[in-house]
């Protein structure tokens, strides 16, 4: 693996262009260009907010900017994902003629989705801005946790990354795998904490009686790492749980801890599998 | 005598042919049992040294495995066993322009490809004028490559490829495309990169060409070789069987 990493190093500059052509290429022919990556999410808040603000009535403050905060980051890790399985296997004529080292494929599809994501994080603190000199600069819309976000960023890209190698190694073999990806992530979307909070998650289950779905729910990196931006991001304050305003449940940092250490798991075997299966992919039967 | 540029020793190559085309999960799961894997045998033991500044033409049938052997050069394929060493710089003409994107311009192409052959960016600027040149593209440089005709990105391959600087060139019939006149100018490169101490190893059914440019012949029967040098004598005998 030592001698795998110092290769890919010795290519960095290829990696590089590459994430510069993926993202030339994306909006090449459209004429909104890189404004359709930040169109959709903006979008798909309106959509949100007005159904659950409007609709079913959820009281919390700051709604939107706590749909944002955990939104984002899912959408980079769901169009990363989804645009990595493809990577090698659409470049398989190209990897059929010249040499170079394969894992730059599903690094710069991932890579370059990671710029659209840290673009439309400037969006959304713009939007936070906004918010806060609405009204007229009152509450700080975000707190010194706001200092976490470079661990988070790190940790959102480390477990992507080994998906994707995962994923986009599986896919030269068996197509079905994006199919099944593509599945895997509409259902995360719904178990991660996104449109609701993770204190929805918290008080159902103590009126089980019982915490541990709480906590095995957050055993998903997805679902732990969509409360801790949402708490990282936005100035915690009261949330609309079944109709009452009840406080956040505070961070718990070793959940946290758990879902770094997983990340950081599955991007060391991600890694080790893609390497161990790199050569076949031009000997696929 | 000379260095050593391409080093092979004792090279296989084994392919696994699959008659139940594996590609879903749903064909694994139905030919689990009966999935009949064929070995096939395409490389059985090559030992040979191409020294600097030769340039070795390598004939055969088809299905003799010289593709086979370039692509192990190139290091698309992992040897089964063995070894293949090659010192400096190869660039691999396995397919003029491999790697260029038709939504991209002829330009941001040629940055692209010339990195992919191991330049860095800056290398790759400081001989953009140079590939425009050689390749006749000038008029044509800024628009996508989609609307290039076949030629035209030939010659852009090609030009991008001899302009890398490398030390072993590796060809495989690729030179037939372009028009006479480019043609012609190939072979006058490949001729001065001989002189200037280049190493060339091609692949070619055209023995006029392999008469031309090779000043040693290999020639592959069954992934084995089958006699090995100087061309004319090589060429008879293996025209005659």
């Amino acid at each position: 693996m030592r001698a795998d990493l110092k290769e890919l190093w010795r290519f960095r500059e290829l990696l590089w262009a590459m994430v510069e052509r993926e993202l030339r290429i994306r909006y090449k022919n459209s004429f909104l260009g890189f404004f359709w990556s930040l169109l959709t999410p903006l979008m798909t808040v309106v959509v949100m907010t007005l159904v659950f603000k409007v609709f079913l009535k959820n009281d919390t403050p700051n709604y939107s900017a706590y749909v944002l905060a955990a939104y984002l980051p899912f959408m980079f890790f769901n169009l990363a994902l989804m645009d990595s399985a493809q990577s090698v296997i659409v470049a398989l004529p190209v990897i059929k003629k010249v040499y170079f080292p394969r894992e730059i494929l599903p690094l710069a599809s991932i890579l370059a989705n990671f710029v659209h994501y840290l673009l439309a994080l400037c969006v959304f603190f713009c939007y936070l801005f906004v918010v806060w000199a609405a009204s007229a600069f009152q509450q700080a819309p975000f707190t010194w946790r706001i200092a976490f976000l470079p661990v988070l960023l790190g940790v959102s890209l480390a477990l992507t990354l080994g998906m994707a190698f995962i994923i986009s190694a599986l896919n030269v073999f068996y197509e079905d795998v994006k199919y099944i990806i593509g599945v895997l992530l509409y259902l995360a979307f719904f178990l991660t904490p996104i449109m609701y909070f993770s204190e929805n998650v918290y008080y159902a289950m103590k009126g089980w009686g019982n915490l541990w779905l709480y906590y095995a729910y957050h055993l998903n990196p997805v679902a732990e790492l969509a409360t801790t931006y949402k708490k990282t991001l936005v100035q915690p304050g009261k949330i609309d749980v079944a109709g009452k305003l009840v406080d956040p449940v505070p961070q718990n940092w070793a959940l946290f801890l758990v879902t770094l250490l997983t990340s950081i798991g599955i991007l060391v075997f991600g890694y080790w599998l893609f390497n161990r299966m790199k050569w076949r992919f031009v000997e696929r039967p | 005598m000379s260095e050593a540029a391409i080093l092979v020793s004792g090279l296989q190559k084994e392919f696994l042919l699959s008659h139940s085309g594996v590609g879903s999960l749903k064909t694994l799961a139905l030919w689990w049992k009966r999935r009949q894997l064929e070995h096939l045998q395409v490389l059985r033991g090559l030992d040979f040294v191409v020294t600097q500044g030769q340039c070795m033409a390598v004939v055969g049938r088809n299905g003799a495995g010289k593709s086979t052997l370039l692509s192990l050069l190139a290091r698309v394929y992992k040897p089964t066993s063995g070894t293949v060493e090659v010192k400096g710089r190869l660039a691999p003409l396995l397919e003029l322009g491999a790697g260029f994107h038709p939504d991209l311009t002829g330009l941001e192409n040629i940055l692209f490809n010339g990195m992919i052959l191991g330049l860095t960016r800056k290398e790759a600027m400081a001989r953009t004028d140079a590939i425009v040149e050689f390749a006749e593209l000038a008029h044509h440089i800024d628009s996508p490559v989609r609307t290039y005709s076949s030629g035209m990105l030939a010659r852009l391959g090609f030009s991008v490829a001899i302009h890398v600087d490398a030390e072993v060139l590796i060809v495989d019939e690729v030179l037939a495309v372009g028009d006479f006149a480019f043609e012609q100018k190939c072979y006058k490169h490949i001729e001065s990169f001989k002189a200037s101490g280049g190493t060339i190893l091609f692949v070619s059914h055209n023995m006029e060409a392999v008469r031309r440019v090779a000043d040693r012949v290999v020639w592959l029967k069954d992934g084995q070789i089958e006699m090995d040098g100087e061309p004319d004598a090589v060429i008879r005998a293996y025209e005659s069987g």
